[in-house]
């Protein structure tokens, strides 16, 4: 499990409930400290950059913000109120803020009391119909996505009087804003392999809630804003990736569906290339051409050709012999040849390095597997220079 | 009816001092019947690996519990459609998916009582010893033989196209295991009458 880092440091959570933090030296990473307080898995980690906070939210419904002290990371207490455990955390782009998807079908949004010295919360409720599974902060500060285990994602106005500058907002915004007739639409497209269909509502039920869209029509995770905020993405279980454009005036929506398992987690390397990872153990690239199209590019790991599994015949018989082989595990001339990153699900993708104009060109991903005979998980590092066919989407 | 007992100690004894040739499978239309659990081999596999595409998903019902969605079934939204993969009347397999976990129960073909009887006490000396399997359910679904449940942390333990073999390999191996039991049973029957009727020759 991944969370953030400042280069040349890395903070991810082993599966248990610690967090570690590695720093690069001399070519190696070294393990230079770990933040012991949860008591059950650390589920989202966030590092922001400027404030050199970290922010953990566990299973157990806590949450903390570690602040490093003459070479120590201290807590600081976080005033959730959950009563279900979190599942994903996230910095605002000021870092004045930082918003919390809980199991609760709830999400919390924390910002800081001076008087108290605490993180309070104002937390959004009986909006979600289920777990709420990913968010994403737009770069304004304000709006909010979410993604939920009810296949619905929804985008909410969280302005919090005394954080948030009360900005005179662009003309699109207050026109957004001012909009309250209830609009459907429904938009065909042939995208790829299948027609795709989108019903967006867009209605504004309270002051919070700005959008809600119903592509689809499985579990969504991985919700991620573009670096101008123009274009929304996130993944559907069933194995389909969504783009919103032009979320405020007028949203289009593209649904992009691929033949292969569904994905954990999106990112976006630039406005028009969004790299995809989930149960494949291979990061999928995603690109828009010049009409804003946007279709599966490529894998981004050389596979090499897996040899098919021969089913030795068994010497079945005795009931010990039986007992023996699934003891120890399968044992036929399964001979797939492992030369990917990844051995299992990748759970993660963060950016590491950013080039002046917001787009990323190396990144890392997180794998999920604790296989005794390897290390615990993997973290792999990508550098997008050597593909040279991926250079001139990162320049859109 | 001759009463027989799942005694590996006992069947072996007999064999080894009688030593009796090894009957020929007596399946004469092998090639066809090879070609259709190929096929659905080749299906169930397949949909274990789309369905078996779990995570870590603490329980929302109640606090700090983390529980195998698809046994409790309370929210609606985190569970997938049941798959049933059918053979023919006899053989099927149903596979029924969550967020976090997944369940495979299977029917093995029965011809006759006989085999009803060797699958039934086979497949309970096998779910007795579940601990051992760790992927295996204590009680078959009803309606069906014998049941997996595949977790997430299984999933991370393991990897996936193991589990997936194994699966597929069990099932391969139950049907092999039963016909060698139904013929072994058959051949101490023979064997034993033979010898006990020796004695009014």
């Amino acid at each position: 499990m991944l969370g953030a880092q400042i280069n040349p440091l890395i903070a991810f959570c082993p599966n248990n409930n610690e967090v570690h933090i590695y720093k690069m030296l001399e070519g190696k990473w070294e393990k230079i400290h770990v933040l012991h307080k949860h008591d059950q898995l650390v589920s989202g980690i966030d590092w922001s950059r400027r404030t050199d906070q970290i922010v953990t939210v566990s299973h157990d419904r806590n949450s903390y913000v570690w602040s490093q002290e003459a070479s120590e990371w201290v807590p600081t207490l976080v005033i959730l109120r959950l009563n279900r455990a979190a599942l994903c955390v996230q910095w605002s782009p000021k870092e004045n803020k930082f918003a919390v998807g809980s199991g609760a079908k709830t999400v919390c949004i924390c910002y800081y009391e001076q008087e108290n010295n605490w993180w309070v919360s104002k937390i959004i409720r009986k909006r979600h119909d289920s777990s709420v599974t990913s968010i994403a902060w737009h770069p304004n500060n304000i709006l909010l996505a979410t993604t939920s285990t009810d296949g619905k994602c929804r985008v909410f106005s969280t302005f919090i009087k005394g954080v948030d500058t009360k900005h005179t907002s662009s003309g699109s915004d207050s026109k957004f804003g001012e909009l309250k007739a209830l609009i459907s639409f429904i938009l065909q497209r042939i995208v790829l392999y299948l027609f795709t269909y989108l019903i967006v509502s867009v209605t504004l039920f309270a002051v919070q809630q700005i959008m809600q869209l119903d592509l689809s029509r499985s579990w969504t995770f991985g919700i991620r804003w573009s670096p101008s905020g123009n274009t929304l993405a996130y993944a559907g279980h069933d194995s389909m990736i969504y783009f919103v454009d032009e979320i405020g005036p007028s949203p289009s929506a593209q649904s992009v569906a691929f033949r292969d398992l569904p994905l954990r987690d999106v990112l976006f390397l630039s406005e028009r290339m969004v790299i995809g990872v989930g149960y494949d153990c291979n990061p999928m690239v995603f690109a828009a051409d010049e009409r804003g199209l946007w279709s599966f590019l490529r894998f981004l790991d050389e596979r090499k050709q897996t040899s098919n599994a021969k089913y030795g015949s068994q010497l079945s018989g005795t009931f010990g012999k039986l007992y023996g082989q699934s003891k120890s595990g399968s044992n036929e001339a399964n001979e797939s040849s492992r030369t990917r990153a990844h051995d299992n699900c990748i759970t993660s993708v963060v950016p590491l390095k950013k080039t002046r104009d917001a787009t990323v060109t190396t990144f890392t991903t997180a794998g999920s597997n604790t296989f005794q005979h390897l290390m615990d998980g993997k973290v792999v590092t990508w550098d997008l220079q050597q593909q040279q066919d991926l250079m001139e989407y990162l320049q859109g | 009816m001759l009463h027989f007992y799942l005694d590996k100690k006992l069947s072996y004894k007999f064999i080894r001092k009688i030593k009796i040739p090894h009957y020929s499978c007596p399946f004469s239309d092998r090639p066809i019947m090879a070609n259709s659990l190929r096929l659905y081999l080749t299906c169930i596999r397949n949909t274990l690996d789309a369905a078996l595409c779990l995570q870590n998903f603490p329980c929302q019902e109640v606090e700090r519990h983390n529980k195998p969605e698809v046994e409790l079934k309370t929210s609606p939204e985190l569970l997938l459609n049941p798959i049933l993969i059918c053979r023919n009347e006899a053989e099927k397999c149903l596979i029924e998916t969550s967020i976090n976990s997944l369940r495979i129960s299977l029917k093995v073909k029965q011809a006759d009582e006989l085999e009803n009887i060797l699958t039934k006490k086979f497949l309970r000396f096998l779910s007795m010893r579940a601990e051992a399997f760790q992927v295996l359910r204590r009680k078959p679904v009803q309606g069906y033989d014998i049941s997996f449940l595949i977790t997430n942390y299984h999933c991370e333990d393991m990897q996936k196209q193991k589990l997936i073999e194994f699966i597929v390999q069990f099932m391969e191996d139950i049907d092999k295991e039963i016909s060698e039991l139904k013929l072994s049973v058959n051949t101490r029957g023979r064997l034993v009458a033979t010898e006990f009727l020796k004695q009014f020759i």
